[in-house]
């Protein structure tokens, strides 16, 4: 049985490869500019890294579209508790980075298990959802499975103290609501118990630091130094692009180092500065286009699997993508979260460009039976 | 893989498909619209504050250029001080940090703490001055534990020294901050605010010479505003030195003569300036009381400055330029040239004094109520004759008397190349019918005649006037610089300028200068506390009234209170012939000119001759057998020798 025959190629969503390409081309063409100048050498070790990154997040994009999702569905399970296990291990191996304890070392190679995590749920999400069909809850204790499915690696993560990520995942899971029929009075229900349990969180779960980014959110003046200095350099950064940007290679905040996390969680800032409105409006376009296409997808699949499917990556695609740019806009807290396919990080676009094969694979197979 | 795989139900999702669709949708133009707010409509400004940010002009100042005296020696320089700042994006720890700062400085920190609190928005990124100019051993405390101390800062900055403190205070002048009005001048375009600038004195009239100009480095700052790294650097040009022609030795003589005997005494008031007749080389100029440079140089604090304004002695004043006086009998001299040219008197011609003169049914008084019997010029002055003077003032009239004094450069400025300068008054008919609409008295003649009334000179007017007389009738403009050093190689002279010549023969010079000679060292003169043994010194003395005598007749000069008595004058030039020094002097409610202003005269005089080396400095000689130099009071001491009556006893010259 080959793996790939002639009507598979003549379904393959070119679309959406090129629009994955061309997204992950401008972060390496970005990055080049974020890091420019840092090294005497033509390509700073970023770069480099980046772009070794993205030749194993294309093997990985291969692999994940070549086997037929429906296989992949009964290999759901195992991958979601592989990936949580790694997750898992990252709170013994894992030594602490900035704050938080997210990273797995090996080496030359640095992981980041939570990025991977996003995959493995994405896959149990839509494997449970396929069973039990959202459509059919109809009360919150219905939710039981999917919740319980979110619950493990979100509890990990908060344990690894990393907040932003752990709110990420939550929203990945949340990219199914509209899709249940839990009326409106459970939601606000939840909506109570979410907010007692964001006191509670506030109280005693947030270490001071993290609590301080979110003062320094509501009040950016309050020390322009300290983690508020990020997001006003950003809007800086962002605003004197202008129109038109100063060109390529030109940002002089960026260039000057004036953001400190540029290359990873403040990239979009370097596009906005050197391309301005014109050049980053086009990338959030692009990237809404990636977005409501996978939606087409989702609508095209003919079977529940891959629809739930489509409809997970778009979360695990949308949701990282929109905090981090109302960050970098000043619209929201700074957490460390990646643009995914254009930020810096080797994790995010090895899992992106995974969760982009696994989107093809639903796309190029709609017609398989 | 044709047939299912998986065991799943039926999912249905079109229902709520739109629903994700226009999230993501409205999301991102959401987004869109919070780029175009940033990047088109605050786009403009926030370019402003990119670029701001990231490179960075520090100013490096121009040492100011140093002023030397005519022989190299140091009058003001310039050092580095430091300067402790506070940085207050920086500071971490407030509380902390400015206990420690009040620790460190043993000074109360709680106006700081409230400085550094008012400082919002981008003025935290900007370094707040602590204290100016740190004494060693505070510069040396905080070093060594600023470590702990992160926002606090020290920065050297070159800062102006007056060697001498308030030995030549007027004269050298005060910095201070570029005033808003100035820098609305063209003069000032390339000054900034917060500049320090001179203000008064030579240091406003030499600024050009003396700025330099100030240099940059171009620097980019990290995120916590520090340098991380240069990208270039113009060096500061220094400023010029300019030598003057003042003499230090003489400066510090002039200086000291004004000092109280004793220490319990306030020291006196009034000006002293030395002038080289030849020249007109300023070679001293003391003005009393005075204030100390050196606390201008850093912006001067509020309750320094009141003090100094509010001081009913007004410190600030130079009175050398802008102290009017009434020149009393120094004025004689001006009458006496008049006289001689208009052929109105002759050397020989005498006028008796009956100690009063009677004129438009009122008496003027000699300061000598016995009179001084027949007068003639030579005596008139030597003695200082009021009657002789009376007569002549009449008949010459106001208005020559006026133009004669304006032929030796009263009433309008010497030229002297200080800002502050007053041009004092010679009074004409023409003058006080413009001023007062009320025509001139003749009896008013009589006043001015011996430099009362309206009459009003400054020490160095009366300085370059007796000059004129010293050097054979040359007036010339008091030259203060001697030379600026422009570059390395560029050395900019400055050239004597003559202001023209006085209308008077110089055989009437001779005589006039014999005369002031006998002032000085004939028994019987006026002048003779001035004397410099080995030298021939001529002078005039002269006291201005500062109110009608009558008030106070009778009353000892002791008993007068300070602010009533008299002004002192003495005006002196020495040798009596082909002069080489002037020394004019006021002493400010001094009393009598030869009591209170020549001794002053004479500490500068002797100075100059002994530096001269033409008298051995002074030894302690026995004087009890020499009546000459047992001046206790100079009438009382030529009483004895005296052949005329008229020196019997008082200790004045002064009129009415």
């Amino acid at each position: 049985m080959p793996l790939i025959d002639r009507r598979l190629l003549q379904n393959f969503d070119w679309t959406l490869l090129l629009l994955a390409s061309v997204l992950v081309a401008l972060g390496i063409a970005n990055l080049v500019s974020a890091t420019h100048g840092t090294t005497s050498g033509d390509l700073s070790p970023e770069v480099r890294r980046q772009l070794v990154s993205a030749g194993l997040g294309t093997v990985g994009l291969v692999a994940a579209l070549l086997v037929d999702y429906r296989r992949l569905e009964r290999l759901a399970i195992p991958i979601y508790l592989a990936s949580t296990l790694l997750l898992a291990s990252t709170l013994v191996l894992a030594p602490v980075t900035r704050g938080n304890s997210s990273w797995l070392t090996f080496g030359p190679v640095r992981l980041q298990p939570s990025e991977f995590s996003k995959v493995g749920l994405v896959l149990a999400l839509a494997w449970t959802f396929h069973r039990h069909p959202p459509q059919e809850m109809r009360r919150l204790r219905d939710l039981w499975r999917p919740g319980l499915v979110i619950a493990l690696p979100v509890g990990l993560i908060v344990l690894q103290k990393d907040m932003g990520v752990a709110l990420l995942t939550l929203l990945v899971g949340a990219t199914y609501l509209p899709f249940v029929r839990v009326p409106w009075r459970a939601w606000a229900a939840v909506g109570v118990a979410g907010a007692a349990g964001l006191v509670g969180l506030w109280s005693f779960a947030l270490a001071e630091y993290q609590r301080k980014r979110i003062l320094d959110f509501l009040e950016p003046g309050r020390d322009p130094l300290a983690s508020g200095y990020q997001a006003i350099q950003s809007k800086i950064a962002i605003g004197s692009g202008a129109m038109f940007g100063k060109g390529y290679l030109e940002g002089t905040q960026t260039q000057l180092r004036f953001l400190p996390t540029q290359h990873t969680d403040f990239i979009f800032s370097v596009l906005a500065e050197e391309w301005g409105f014109v050049g980053s409006a086009l990338v959030l376009g692009l990237y809404a286009a990636l977005l409501l296409w996978g939606l087409v997808i989702a609508r095209r699949s003919k079977d529940g699997f891959g629809a739930m499917l489509a409809i997970g990556v778009v979360g695990a695609l949308l949701w990282p993508a929109v905090i981090n740019i109302a960050m970098v806009l000043g619209l929201a807290p700074v957490i460390g979260v990646t643009f995914p396919l254009f930020s810096y990080g080797g994790s995010s676009l090895i899992a992106s460009l995974v969760c982009i094969g696994l989107l093809l694979n639903v796309s190029m197979r709609r017609f398989m039976f | 893989m044709r047939e299912r795989v998986t065991a799943g139900k039926e999912v249905v999702i079109e229902g709520r498909l739109w629903l994700l669709g226009l999230l993501i949708f409205a999301v991102f133009a959401v987004f869109v619209g919070r780029l175009a707010q940033l990047q088109i409509v605050e786009g403009a400004e926030l370019r402003m504050r990119s670029e701001q940010n990231s490179i960075r002009t520090v100013r490096l100042d121009a040492p100011r250029g140093r002023i030397l005296d005519r022989e190299g020696r140091v009058l003001a320089s310039t050092r580095p001080a430091f300067d402790l700042e506070v940085m207050p994006s920086e500071v971490r720890g407030a509380e902390r940090t400015y206990r420690a700062i009040g620790q460190l400085l043993d000074t109360d920190t709680a106006g700081l703490r409230a400085r550094v609190d008012r400082r919002r928005g981008r003025e935290r990124f900007q370094p707040l001055l602590v204290q100016a100019d740190l004494p060693y051993e505070s510069l040396a405390r905080i070093e060594t534990h600023r470590y702990a101390l992160p926002g606090v800062i020290t920065e050297v900055r070159p800062r102006r020294e007056y060697t001498g403190g308030d030995l030549a205070a007027h004269l050298l002048g005060t910095l201070g901050e570029v005033r808003a009005d100035q820098l609305e001048r063209p003069e000032f375009q390339t000054y900034r605010q917060g500049e320090v600038i001179g203000q008064t004195g030579l240091e406003a009239v030499l600024e050009s010479s003396l700025r330099g100009s100030a240099g940059g480095r171009n620097v980019i700052v990290d995120v916590a505003g520090r340098e991380v790294e240069r990208l270039d650097e113009v060096d500061p040009i220094p400023g010029s030195d300019v030598t003057l022609t003042i003499d230090l030795d003489l400066q510090r003589a002039a200086a000291e003569a004004f000092r109280a005997e004793s220490p319990e005494e306030p020291d006196r008031e009034g000006a002293l300036v030395a002038l080289d007749p030849r020249s007109g080389d300023v070679l001293a100029m003391v003005s009393r009381p005075a204030f100390d440079p050196n606390a201008f140089a850093g912006g001067v604090d509020a309750e320094t400055w009141r003090s100094l304004t509010k001081d009913p002695l007004k410190p600030l004043q130079n009175r050398v330029v802008a102290g009017q006086y009434p020149p009393g009998s120094t004025y004689k001299v001006f009458l006496a040239a008049a006289g001689l040219e208009t052929g109105l008197i002759t050397p020989s011609s005498r006028v008796v004094c009956p100690g009063s003169f009677w004129y438009g049914n009122r008496s003027f008084k000699c300061w000598k109520k016995e009179g001084h019997g027949a007068v003639d010029l030579h005596t008139s002055l030597v003695r200082s004759c009021d009657v002789y003077y009376y007569q002549l003032g009449v008949r010459l009239g106001v208005d020559r008397i006026a133009s004669f004094s304006k032929a030796f450069n009263l009433g309008r400025l010497t030229g002297i190349p200080l800002s502050d300068e007053k041009p004092g008054l010679v009074p004409s008919s023409e003058w006080k019918l413009r001023r007062f609409k009320t025509p001139w008295y003749p009896g008013e003649t009589v006043s001015i005649s011996i430099g009362q009334g309206y009459d009003l000179t400054t020490p160095l007017q009366l300085a370059v006037a007796y000059a004129a007389i010293a050097n054979g009738g040359t007036l010339y403009e008091p030259r203060l610089v001697l030379r600026r050093r422009r570059s390395e190689s560029g050395i900019d002279e400055t050239k004597p300028k003559i202001n023209g010549a006085v209308p008077v023969k110089p055989e009437s010079l001779a005589l006039i200068r014999k005369a002031l000679a006998g002032v000085v060292e004939q028994p019987g003169g006026t002048g003779s506390k001035a004397r410099v043994p080995g030298v021939p010194v001529a002078g005039k003395t002269g006291t201005a009234q500062v109110v009608r005598l009558e008030h106070f007749e009778g009353v000892k000069e002791s008993k007068i209170p300070r602010q009533y008595r008299d002004h002192a004058w003495f005006v002196s030039f020495a040798p009596a012939e082909d002069a080489e020094i002037v020394v004019a002097v006021l002493a400010e409610h001094g009393g009598h000119g030869g009591s209170a202003a020549a001794p002053l005269a004479q500490k500068v005089l002797a100075k100059y001759f002994e530096k001269k080396g033409v008298v051995p400095p002074p030894k302690p000689i026995v004087t009890s057998n020499t009546p000459h130099e047992e001046d206790e009071d100079p009438l009382i001491e030529d009483a004895p020798e005296a052949a005329t009556p008229d020196t019997a006893v008082g200790g004045s010259d002064a009129a009415d």
